[in-house]
């Protein structure tokens, strides 16, 4: 026989049991039966519960107060003492060795050190792209498998050899290899040409196209043509078309580029070696067609036959002289490659030759690499963090569901 | 002889009360353990009903409080209950991870230290509110022991539990709802 009190007892009424209520009652300012009887059950509730072993309150107690002396989240190495004070090399190390357990840590550091590499790599890319584009041929072989001239070497050499020596006549005898060839392709002809853009401030253009017009003529080349134009308010500009003796291509351009800072360079090669050896193939001809004649010349017996021979024989050293032409075109092309110097006047390269303008431009383009680095690390660590928010948000969801499921366990 | 049942002001001393204003320093925990240790320890027995597993939990419990004590935030309650919801995490992930039906029943050497100096009344109620949170179902009976042991306020106890204010109001109504229907049943029961 007992009777428990229970606020609202016999009452139907669910607002019997308000929040407030009860929060009052619990927080000791209600008085009255009610709120004494919501104490009482609470007493009642937590009188149920065991208290703690003593030995295990007392453990755990110790293990909070080293936690506490120590300062040290993760547990205390065994060769330290509990109570001794860590040093601070320890300390360091301890808390390296936390940081790198964490997981999460480490994949966000890994993130950004990814980000920030491939940024520095993309800005790196572009830069080199757009401020300084060099250029250079493909190689002299597959240029020319790609044009189909695949003469070899030897089969070429093999019709130099039945080719007869051009004894006589107007036309100087033609050597095996056009003079001053630079060919990368050893029994090939090629034909050189590069194009080179250089910075200069307005004023400084008619001085650097003097000076590439004197470069070029100390290179034992010539000027072919040149267009220079100066304004005294605007852009100022030179162009001019250089001839080079072709093994000498690659130290001029590099001499080009010491008189101003190089905006663009290129360089295109063609293979000519079919053409060259049409030609040779057409003076071979002609002056065996002259030997053929000079032959029947020393037996004619007729004076008919002479003076038909005589005429057969000055066309052909036309023919002889028109084909050694044609070889000579073909060999210049190939001794001397074009080069086309653009001078831009624009007033970019003007400050490049000036320490403080130059470094002011320097710090400028720092500044925007700067920049440009991060604005591509941001745009893949954001995504790549809004991925993680949204993997987080969805496993802390999902642990909050398996625990929920916990309780609904029959 | 029942253990002293400390009250909610007893629990709320000054360091504690600081740790709602301020950062949770070595002080503080350490204050914290000492007036809620028994708490925790009580809520996870009771919901565990296994004294090994709760000592688990309790220990666990402020492990993790102090590792993240420097992530406490203060704007969205007290120390208490961030010790709570954190205790009740570990208890519901042991319950998980043992794949073990909660005791349906507090056993009897588990319920409490009645001695015998204790009025015959007083232990024939508390025997009767064991039963009826024993029958309550478990949700509920977690709401109930949340709230008593963890003495926390109604925004608190939404807090730990991961629900809204009005939500857990309603939730903790209906179950001592159901907790004093149950005593009323057994206490009839018992007079029959």
């Amino acid at each position: 026989m007992r009777i428990i009190s229970f606020p609202g007892h016999g009452e139907t009424d669910p607002e019997d049991v308000s929040s407030a209520e009860l929060e009052a009652a619990l927080d000791g300012d209600g008085i009255g039966p009610v709120a004494e009887s919501w104490r009482e059950l609470r007493t009642d509730v937590r009188a149920l519960a065991p208290p703690m072993d003593p030995e295990f309150e007392r453990r755990l107690a110790e293990r909070i107060a080293e936690r506490s002396a120590a300062r040290r989240p993760r547990t205390v190495s065994p060769v330290v003492s509990p109570e001794a004070p860590p040093s601070r090399g320890s300390r360091r190390r301890d808390r390296w060795a936390g940081w790198l357990h964490r997981p999460a840590r480490l994949g966000a550091a890994a993130a950004v050190a990814f980000a920030l590499v491939a940024a520095v790599a993309i800005v790196a890319g572009t830069h080199q792209r757009g401020s300084s584009s060099v250029e250079r041929p493909a190689s002299s072989q597959s240029l020319g498998t790609s044009q189909g001239a695949v003469a070899t070497a030897g089969s070429r050499n093999g019709a130099e050899a039945k080719a007869p020596p051009v004894a006589a006549g107007p036309a100087e005898p033609v050597t095996a290899e056009p003079p001053g060839v630079e060919s990368p392709a050893p029994g090939r002809v090629q034909q050189l040409a590069a194009t080179i853009t250089l910075a200069a401030s307005p004023s400084e253009v008619q001085a650097t196209a003097d000076r590439v017009a004197r470069l070029t003529v100390g290179d034992g080349g010539f000027v072919q043509n040149s267009h220079v134009q100066v304004q005294t308010a605007g852009t100022s500009e030179a162009n001019l078309t250089l001839r080079l003796p072709s093994a000498k291509l690659g130290a001029a351009l590099n001499s080009l580029g010491q008189l101003a800072p190089v905006r663009a360079e290129s360089q295109s090669l063609q293979d000519i070696t079919n053409s060259y050896d049409a030609a040779r193939q057409r003076l071979a001809d002609a002056d065996a067609e002259r030997q053929a004649l000079l032959r029947a010349l020393s037996v004619a017996s007729t004076q008919g036959q002479i003076d038909s021979l005589r005429e057969q024989l000055s066309q052909a050293r036309n023919a002889i002289a028109q084909a050694h032409s044609a070889l000579q075109a073909v060999s210049q092309r190939a001794s001397t490659a074009e080069v086309e110097v653009n001078i831009a006047g624009d007033g970019a390269g003007a400050s490049e030759g000036l320490t403080l303008h130059r470094a002011v431009h320097d710090a400028g383009r720092v500044l925007v690499v700067t920049l440009s680095v991060l604005l591509i690390a941001a745009a893949i660590l954001v995504p790549l963090a809004l991925l993680f928010i949204a993997l987080a948000g969805v496993r802390s969801a999902w642990r909050r569901h398996r625990r929920e499921r916990a309780l609904d366990m029959p | 002889m029942s253990a002293p049942v400390p009250s909610a002001d007893d629990d709320r001393s000054p360091a504690i009360q600081r740790s709602s204003r301020g950062s949770l320093d070595e002080e503080t925990f350490n204050a914290l353990f000492h007036a809620c240790a028994a708490d925790v320890h009580g809520y996870a027995i009771s919901l565990l009903g296994d004294r090994s597993a709760a000592e688990d939990v309790t220990a666990l419990a402020f492990e993790r409080l102090y590792r993240s004590r420097s992530r406490l935030d203060h704007g969205r309650g007290t120390s208490r209950a961030w010790l709570f919801a954190i205790a009740r995490n570990a208890a519901l992930d042991e319950l998980r991870r043992r794949r073990r039906q909660p005791q349906s029943e507090l056993r009897e050497d588990l319920a409490g230290d009645h001695g015998s100096t204790e009025p015959l009344e007083q232990v024939e109620r508390r025997a009767t509110v064991r039963d009826a949170l024993a029958a309550l179902p478990m949700r509920e009976r977690e709401v109930v022991l949340l709230k008593f042991h963890g003495q926390l306020t109604n925004s608190e106890l939404a807090r730990a539990l991961g629900i809204g204010e009005s939500n857990a109001g309603t939730r903790l109504h209906r179950a001592l709802t159901r907790l004093r229907e149950e005593c009323m049943r057994l206490d009839r029961r018992e007079v029959a």
